[in-house]
């Protein structure tokens, strides 16, 4: 393991950390693009959650005197904690450097605190909302995590390790579509819908309190911390979608450092990630929000889905 | 390297997952087509089975299975529930949640592969993928048809079942004559006849879908 850990490796990892982090409000802006469409709307260009952050980011900020530390810290927090969690996912190529620092238990870790830092500013506000949405988003997560922790399970005893550059690269090597992964897929495509917010669990774009749940936690935010959260919001999702397509469709993706293949590589994450991005703003527009309580129905799909596939595994 | 695919093991996950799909839906469309598509999964299953074994026979029933499953069956369910209110359509209060039924459905799976995997004897690939799959599709059938209220509900129920016995006898014994095979499939149809005439007579009497409602008495 210690022996690939030369220069250029290094560098190749740190340049496709940055590019997730680059190329994810795209990603957004792709979506919104997408949804607009296929409601007959012209929509905001692709690139405009890049000029919202920039827009933000010359903004001044307010600050409610009634908030403490926390609430300044927060947005800090998030981004450094979730853009940590791009350095191990491997993106062009099947491999990632920093997978000797931690698997994907650390990814899901460090999204836990995240999340954590987001609810505790949601609450120190003393905003009804804030409040409101960060209980709604605690409940929400404690019935998740249990479902993302199934899937690992599966994915795990698959692939032969929590380690996220051993799992891509024995899933570039076995043969496309076993039924164990299939079920895994579906698993992780609803806890994907789940963590970023997406439509069945909570609508992106809205702001009407009955039905906010992330953007209720956000609501006090302005300016650069603003920024920093939307941002760090799009970075998530397109983290989460890329360890979506190279663990269950990796083809594509390099084995080995030239040129050739690395560009090969960069295409084709380039080309599913718009496609996966696309499928989720077609189903968004197809599906209504979900009450509140009808959330659990979901999540046991999720976990269902991940015990037959880890049952098949060991049985089938 | 080039991708292979487990053909057997891919048809089986679809056939679980669309017997998943009644179970963690509440709406009658998505049970129908998710029966429709399971119907569609199941003929070519049978007809990976004809070719794998080599009798000729299998091909009738595998056309048979989707002209009558996929195209007849809900087209009559269609024509039938047509004029129904959209209340009696969606189950929305069975006597066990749908997640629970989820998780619930699940562990049947678990443990229809468990019991396979019990089995003193050595089977071939073929029974090997779809023996457990089929067990599993009876149990659920069965299963949602205890737990549901709506009787198209139970209905759908009855036909994963029927289709679960269908795989299980295919898979099991590589087709069985012909002959048995399209009096099962004049069976079902026939049943399928008569419990949209029975839903019809239900509703009629009852203004009502929900099994619940009979169990109360009514003095006339």
């Amino acid at each position: 393991m210690f022996a690939d850990f030369n220069a250029t490796r290094v560098i190749l990892g740190v340049l496709q950390a940055f590019l997730l982090v680059l190329f994810a409000p795209l990603i957004t802006g792709i979506m919104k693009k997408v949804k607009a469409r296929t409601q007959k709307r012209v929509g905001a260009s692709i690139f405009q959650p890049y000029y919202d952050i920039i827009k933000l980011i010359k903004k001044d900020e307010t600050v409610s005197e009634q908030s403490s530390w926390v609430f300044r810290l927060n947005p800090w927090i998030n981004f450094v904690a979730i853009t940590t969690a791009t350095l191990f996912v491997p993106v062009v190529m099947a491999y990632s450097p920093f997978g000797i620092a931690g698997d994907i238990l650390l990814i899901l870790g460090l999204y836990g605190l995240a999340r954590f830092f987001l609810i505790l500013a949601g609450l120190d506000v003393s905003s009804v909302f804030g409040g409101l949405g960060s209980s709604r988003e605690m409940m929400m997560s404690s019935i998740v995590e249990p479902a993302i922790f199934i899937m690992v399970l599966s994915v795990a005893i698959v692939y032969g390790g929590t380690d996220v550059s051993t799992i891509v690269n024995s899933a570039a090597q076995s043969p496309l579509l076993i039924p164990t992964t299939i079920f895994a897929a579906i698993s992780l495509f609803i806890i994907i819908l789940a963590e970023t917010g997406r439509l069945p669990f909570d609508n992106p774009a809205t702001h009407l309190e009955l039905t906010m749940i992330h953007e209720a936690m956000v609501l006090e935010y302005s300016g650069k911390s603003l920024a920093l959260i939307e941002w760090s919001k799009s970075i998530k999702q397109i983290t989460l979608l890329a360890l979506l397509i190279n663990i269950f469709v990796p083809f594509g993706i390099s084995s080995d450092v030239s040129a050739l293949t690395l560009g090969l590589g960069l295409i084709s994450f380039v080309i599913k990630a718009v496609l996966f991005g696309i499928l989720i703003a077609f189903l968004e527009t197809r599906v209504a929000k979900w009450r509140l309580f009808r959330i659990p129905d979901l999540i046991a799909i999720a976990i269902a889905s991940s015990l037959i596939g880890t049952t098949i595994f060991y049985i089938g | 390297m080039m991708p292979q695919f487990d053909l057997l093991a891919i048809c089986s996950a679809i056939l679980l997952i669309t017997t998943f799909a009644v179970v963690a839906r509440r709406g009658f469309m998505d049970w129908l087509n998710a029966y429709r598509y399971q119907s569609i999964a199941l003929a070519g299953v049978t007809a990976i089975i004809a070719f794998v074994t080599g009798i000729w026979e299998i091909y009738i029933a595998a056309i048979l299975t989707f002209v009558i499953k996929a195209i007849v069956i809900p087209k009559v369910f269609l024509r039938v529930t047509g004029g129904l209110a959209i209340k009696n359509k969606i189950e929305t209060d069975p006597y066990i949640s749908i997640r629970s039924s989820v998780i619930l459905s699940a562990l049947l799976v678990v443990f229809s592969y468990f019991i396979t995997e019990q089995f003193p004897f050595k089977f071939d690939k073929v029974v090997n993928a779809f023996l457990p799959v089929s067990i599993s599709m009876f149990l659920i059938g069965i299963f949602v048809m205890i737990v549901r209220k709506k009787t198209l509900n139970q209905v759908v129920g009855l036909l994963i079942l029927e289709n679960g016995l269908f795989l299980f006898a295919t898979s099991l014994t590589h087709g069985i004559s012909l002959i048995i095979e399209v009096g099962i499939f004049i069976d079902v149809i026939i049943g399928v006849i008569i419990s949209a005439i029975l839903m019809q007579r239900i509703n009629y009497t009852f203004d009502s879908m929900s099994v619940a409602n009979l169990e109360k008495l009514r003095d006339e």
